[in-house]
């Protein structure tokens, strides 16, 4: 195993004095009573409000369909919402301009479910990618991408184009992506849905290490395995609405 | 960017074609310039008048030719003088003069417009100008190939912009409809970096170093190619007539840079237009 390298994460998008950004227990999301209605009239989401705090796991689960993915969407500002407010870290990010963006989505990680990754790129070039945008020495990037290798079993896999990858090992290494910035805000869509039991227990390790440096970690799945019995909050969605919270 | 590596070749080449042709037209009219100064050198103005001009009278003449037009000098002939230099003209058969008196010629100005080319392409209006003013009976002026010249490189000039503007549209627009055809190729990687937290400048420096890259190599290699073909023609159409006449010579270096320069600056400027639909969040 590789020297664990991933530092404290913190908010860079809006300058905030530090005591507060790293305070576990803030306020890291805000939704409140946000409204997605895609054209022409469907409805994904519908009057949803929660809080996520810092250094905090949210389960999201529900049907397919429910509007987990949506949710997701919003939070990373790849979607804007029909109505309401959704706020990161204090700010309100339908109002970002695109600079401001760009630096709210180099600190959020996001495994995508259909994991966008660039097939004819390595595994390990697919990975670097994320810290390249945001300007990190080849040190460190090196450094970084072995130690996810490592820990996600896919270090043999370093050079192998990403396309020719089977589907468990492609959502590895949009996991290892979407954590390689240690990113203060994490947002998993079905992470482990192409997983066995036991790469399902390393993701859900790599997570929660993540998770105890502070990040705030939201995840939608059907995943049973991954929430029952844990002491995590779980939303319920169904048809657009949160209807349970446990 | 190395999967369009035929597209990246043919534009680059179309910059090279670009930067030949107008480079092409442009070396001709800078030497029609230097030729035109030549012509100028020797060409004047000759205005017969009907008689003796006093010295108060010679000044007025003088005023109201300057008035008009700025000249390099204005040579007031007698008749003498005149017969004496039309004996030196016929040299061994000035004898045709000896009974002859110089009063059968007329006092005359023989003006010496400046030696450049606007003068020169204006000499016609200049000359009827000269031709209404009082006392004068008649004007000569060098022969009607000097306003065939001039027609020429009227001409010679709309060329020069013509070719001009292809070249800035074939850098801009070409380079600007290549990008985007390899950028459309690249959309889902672009699309990725995005959702990554690509900055502008991320995305936006390879392609603008690419479109750089795109005006050093075809800028450079249409000059060179300007540089052979000149040589080429030097080499082969040399030995007596036309290209004796006159000497011919190639851009000057700080024109052959100006060229680059801009290639370059249009090149760089049709990456940026390529890139801009991209870089909407």
């Amino acid at each position: 195993m590789q020297e664990n390298t991933m530092e404290k994460p913190t908010f860079t998008f809006q300058p905030t004095p530090e005591d507060i950004s790293t305070q576990t227990g803030a306020v890291m999301v805000e939704l409140v009573k946000v409204t997605k209605i895609y054209p022409p009239d469907v409805v994904a989401l519908r009057n949803v409000s929660f809080t996520a705090r810092r250094g905090e796991i949210i389960f999201l689960t529900g049907a397919s369909g429910a509007g987990k993915s949506t949710l997701l969407k919003l939070l990373c500002r790849q979607e804007r919402p029909t109505k309401g407010l959704i706020e990161i870290n204090g700010t309100d990010i339908n109002k970002l301009k695109s600079a401001a963006t760009q630096r709210l989505r180099q600190n959020i990680g996001v495994a995508y479910q259909d994991f966008r990754l660039l097939p004819r790129q390595s595994v390990y070039q697919n990975i670097a990618m994320a810290m390249e945008v945001q300007f990190k020495s080849v040190k460190e990037i090196r450094q970084r991408v072995t130690e996810l290798l490592d820990k996600l079993s896919l270090i043999e896999k370093r050079n192998k184009p990403a396309g020719k990858l089977s589907r468990g090992e492609q959502q590895r290494v949009v996991i290892a992506r979407a954590v390689a910035n240690a990113p203060p805000l994490l947002l998993a869509d079905e992470p482990t849905g192409n997983l066995d039991s036991n790469t399902t227990l390393l993701v859900m390790g790599l997570f929660h290490e993540l998770n105890e440096s502070g990040s705030a970690i939201i995840i939608a799945t059907h995943d049973k395995s991954i929430y029952e019995g844990s002491n995590h909050r779980q939303f319920e969605l169904h048809q657009g609405e949160i209807t349970q919270i446990t | 960017m190395l999967q369009s590596w035929g597209v990246q070749l043919m534009t680059m080449l179309t910059v090279t074609l670009s930067v030949l042709i107008f480079s092409f037209f442009f070396l001709i009219y800078t030497n029609m310039i230097h030729v035109g100064d030549k012509i100028g050198g020797e060409l004047r103005l000759i205005v017969y008048l009907e008689s003796e001009l006093g010295p108060q009278q010679q000044d007025d003449l003088k005023k109201k030719i300057t008035s008009f037009r700025k000249v390099e000098r204005i040579v007031f002939i007698s008749p003498e003088e005149a017969f004496a230099q039309l004996g030196k003209q016929l040299g061994t058969d000035r004898d045709v003069l000896e009974d002859l008196d110089a009063s059968f010629l007329p006092y005359s100005v023989e003006i010496y417009p400046h030696k450049n080319l606007k003068d020169l392409t204006h000499i016609k209006e200049f000359s009827d100008y000269l031709e209404n003013l009082p006392d004068t009976i008649k004007v000569q002026y060098g022969h009607g190939w000097v306003e065939r010249f001039g027609y020429f490189t009227k001409l010679l000039r709309f060329v020069v912009i013509i070719s001009g503007f292809l070249l800035i549209l074939t850098t801009m627009f070409m380079v600007s409809s290549t990008l985007r055809l390899t950028l459309y190729a690249r959309q889902k990687e672009l699309k990725v970096l995005r959702y990554l937290g690509a900055t502008n400048g991320y995305i936006e420096g390879p392609v603008l170093l690419e479109g750089f890259t795109l005006g050093v190599l075809g800028a450079t290699s249409g000059l060179f190619a300007l540089f052979f073909l000149f040589q080429w023609i030097k080499s082969h159409f040399s030995g007596p007539g036309l290209m004796n006449l006159f000497e011919i010579n190639f851009l000057p270096w700080p024109y052959c840079a100006i060229i680059l320069f801009c290639s370059v600056l249009f090149c760089t400027f049709g990456s940026l237009l390529s890139i801009r639909k991209f870089l909407k969040i």
